[in-house]
């Protein structure tokens, strides 16, 4: 007991101290994809706010953090999230509000915005194709990819209701400004589910990870493959037959969000308003191809032409897509995957 | 005349049991750590709500659900069909493998094992490789003209099929083959001295004596079957989903830990179910058959 409560008095003491740097702890997936964040955004940012950064990685972010929260022993300031995760952990108060004082709320698209978790960068739900069954016709829009007569081939969808949903009802005449509007209507959701089956039969595979979509593109195994964009362009990279599109794009976030009761709350705020700078947004595409969500990322040539194209959010492919609504599915989420589950098993 | 044993002997083999006892205890301790306290928390899980409060709506929402029993009904298919094939193909295997000369059949019994010695990963891409679209055995079917379109052999049922019997086919043989090789050749050569037929020897003599052996190896097939998840995962395609891949779902698409924990313990039911059934069928066939050999 007098270990602790030393300790927890040497704590309180250099926590006091002025000439203690600030210490914020940020937790992210790890990886290619936790290096690359560190170099471009979090690195540069700590070093000019005179940040002490201590980076943990978790594969599982929203696992982590609830557990952090619920046991009252929460050691990370910052958290990286998958959007809707960002929102699940918002809904269940395991986050603190963003301050929009410190974090620019103009540097968010409406689309976009949350209260609870700050999106970042973007990734694309794709269309893509096999350039060897295609050639130079490939179909160019979700409603050609459901013409089974004039397109025939197999397909390849993920096995999960999330971005299915939603190509389902564009397929079917729907505006990407309406998808979610119409989503939330009985009807409308049954209509997306309806058209998830009438293409079933000429789903060669469901897929479960984007690894292995990559592999089924890279293979033939299947002619037309919904994916991310990230594993499209790897395989088109790696010299695979393949092609993709951003037109009709579900463009889903990562999220940076604060967990509930984190020692350097404030710290926390500047850091995330200081990592996401455009200019750190921008340098992070040098590593990977998940483009920024701050639209001012895009100007002043920050990010090189060749690489814009290979970003779902770039100006010029982000006219037809639809912002994956992380809200919606958090409300929503558990009706729409029993609905496609069913459908599944039929 | 009973003799009295020496009360020292008495109290020396008693110490020497409850010292055999003793030694079991750390084995006993990590089974208690490691398979009934975890069995304990997921049912105590199961009547939590996401709250933590006490309820028994986890069980309603799963029980009521179309999900869990397609989910269960594919299970079955899968764990049944998987045992189906097993028999069929082992047990001719083993009878040939115990018949076999040793050295042949150390031989052949290591090609048997070599799976084993494999990751069961590595092992499910590898049926890929041979199963898919272009790849090498429907390669082969077109190449040669004996079918026209290549064949859909994986991402569905019948790869599944494929790739689960090919992980339970020599965990099914070994106790199989140990049961055959164990029975005394001298019971064969007199069954046969005595006029009867191959088929005779086999059905009369062969089958009920290894009939331990294959109901050993079929609650092997059957409790691992049922637990398959890698398998149908891969090699199913999204189209086989037995209650190992419903609990994925559950877990990591709605963190439903309650609903996940009662499909878990439902798994647990049907294990118990399927080895008390097996158990019975066994003593019921033993008894048919000492009756059988008393008429005889």
């Amino acid at each position: 007991m007098s270990w602790l409560r030393i300790s927890l008095a040497a704590f309180a003491i250099s926590a006091a101290l002025p000439v203690h740097a600030q210490t914020v702890t940020i937790t992210t997936a790890g990886g290619d994809y936790g290096n690359a964040m560190k170099e471009a955004m979090w690195g540069p940012a700590a070093k000019e706010l005179g940040y002490d950064v201590r980076e943990e990685t978790q594969s599982d972010g929203l696992a982590a953090l609830k557990m952090q929260v619920t046991s009252g022993a929460v050691a990370t300031d910052v958290i990286h999230l998958g959007s809707p995760e960002g929102a699940q952990a918002a809904a269940q108060s395991l986050l603190e509000p963003l301050d929009y004082m410190i974090i620019d709320p103009k540097s968010v698209p409406d689309g976009a915005k949350s209260d609870y978790c700050y999106p970042f960068d973007s990734y694309g739900t794709v269309m893509s194709w096999n350039t060897k069954t295609y050639g130079e016709n490939p179909p160019k829009t979700w409603a050609e990819f459901w013409d089974v007569a004039k397109f025939s081939g197999r397909r390849a969808l993920r096995a999960n209701a999330q971005d299915s949903i939603e190509i389902a009802l564009l397929s079917d005449g729907v505006a990407p400004a309406d998808v979610y509007s119409v989503l939330s209507t009985p009807e409308g959701l049954e209509r997306a589910i309806k058209r998830l089956e009438a293409i079933k039969p000429h789903v060669a595979v469901w897929w479960t990870s984007g690894a292995q979509s990559a592999q089924l593109l890279k293979d033939g195994e299947a002619d037309l493959v919904v994916t991310w964009n990230g594993r499209a362009e790897t395989v088109k990279a790696d010299g695979g037959a393949a092609d993709y599109t951003f037109k009709g794009s579900v463009i889903g976030t990562d999220c940076l969000g604060v967990p509930k009761g984190a020692p350097n709350k404030e710290a926390a705020m500047k850091l995330i308003a200081a990592m996401t700078q455009p200019a750190r947004v921008a340098k992070l595409t040098d590593f990977i191809a998940y483009g920024p969500v701050n639209p001012a990322a895009y100007e002043g040539g920050l990010i090189p032409e060749d690489r814009l194209k290979a970003l779902a959010t770039a100006p010029e492919n982000a006219g037809t897509s639809v912002f994956s609504n992380s809200e919606w599915w958090v409300k929503n989420g558990e009706a729409a995957q029993k609905a496609f589950d069913e459908m599944m098993s039929r | 005349m009973t003799v009295t044993p020496d009360p020292a002997l008495v109290a020396d083999a008693r110490r020497e049991r409850r010292f055999f006892l003793s030694l079991s205890l750390p084995a006993l301790f990590i089974v208690g750590l490691a398979a009934i306290l975890p069995i304990l928390w997921i049912i105590r899980q199961s009547f939590l709500t996401t709250g933590g409060e006490y309820t028994v709506g986890n069980y309603a929402k799963v029980l009521s659900s179309g999900l869990t029993w397609s989910a269960l009904v594919t299970t079955l298919e899968l764990s049944l069909g998987t045992l189906a094939i097993c028999i069929l193909l082992g047990t001719p295997l083993a009878l040939a493998l115990a018949s076999a000369r040793p050295r042949v059949a150390n031989v052949l019994m290591a090609f048997v094992m070599l799976p084993l010695w494999t990751a069961i990963l590595v092992r499910t891409y590898g049926w890929l490789v041979l199963l898919r679209r272009d790849g090498l055995i429907n390669a082969a079917l077109t190449g040669s003209g004996l079918t026209a379109e290549p064949l859909p052999l994986v991402y569905n049922f019948t790869g599944t099929l494929i790739g689960m019997v090919h992980y339970m086919l020599p965990l099914f043989l070994l106790p199989v083959y140990a049961a055959m090789r164990d029975i005394d050749p001298n019971l064969i050569r007199a069954a046969a001295s005595m006029g009867a037929t191959l088929g005779q020897v086999i059905r009369t003599v062969i089958m009920p004596l290894s009939a331990g052996g294959i109901f050993s190896g079929s609650i092997i097939v059957l409790i691992y079957s049922i637990g398959f998840f890698i398998t149908p995962a891969v090699l199913g395609g999204g189209k086989v989903n037995p209650l190992s891949t419903r609990i994925e779902r559950t877990l990591s698409t709605f963190q439903d830990w309650g609903s996940a924990s009662v499909l878990g313990i439902l798994l647990l039911v049907l294990m118990a179910l399927i080895g008390v059934m097996l158990l019975a069928a066994r003593r019921l066939l033993a008894q048919n058959t000492v009756e059988a050999s008393a008429h005889a």
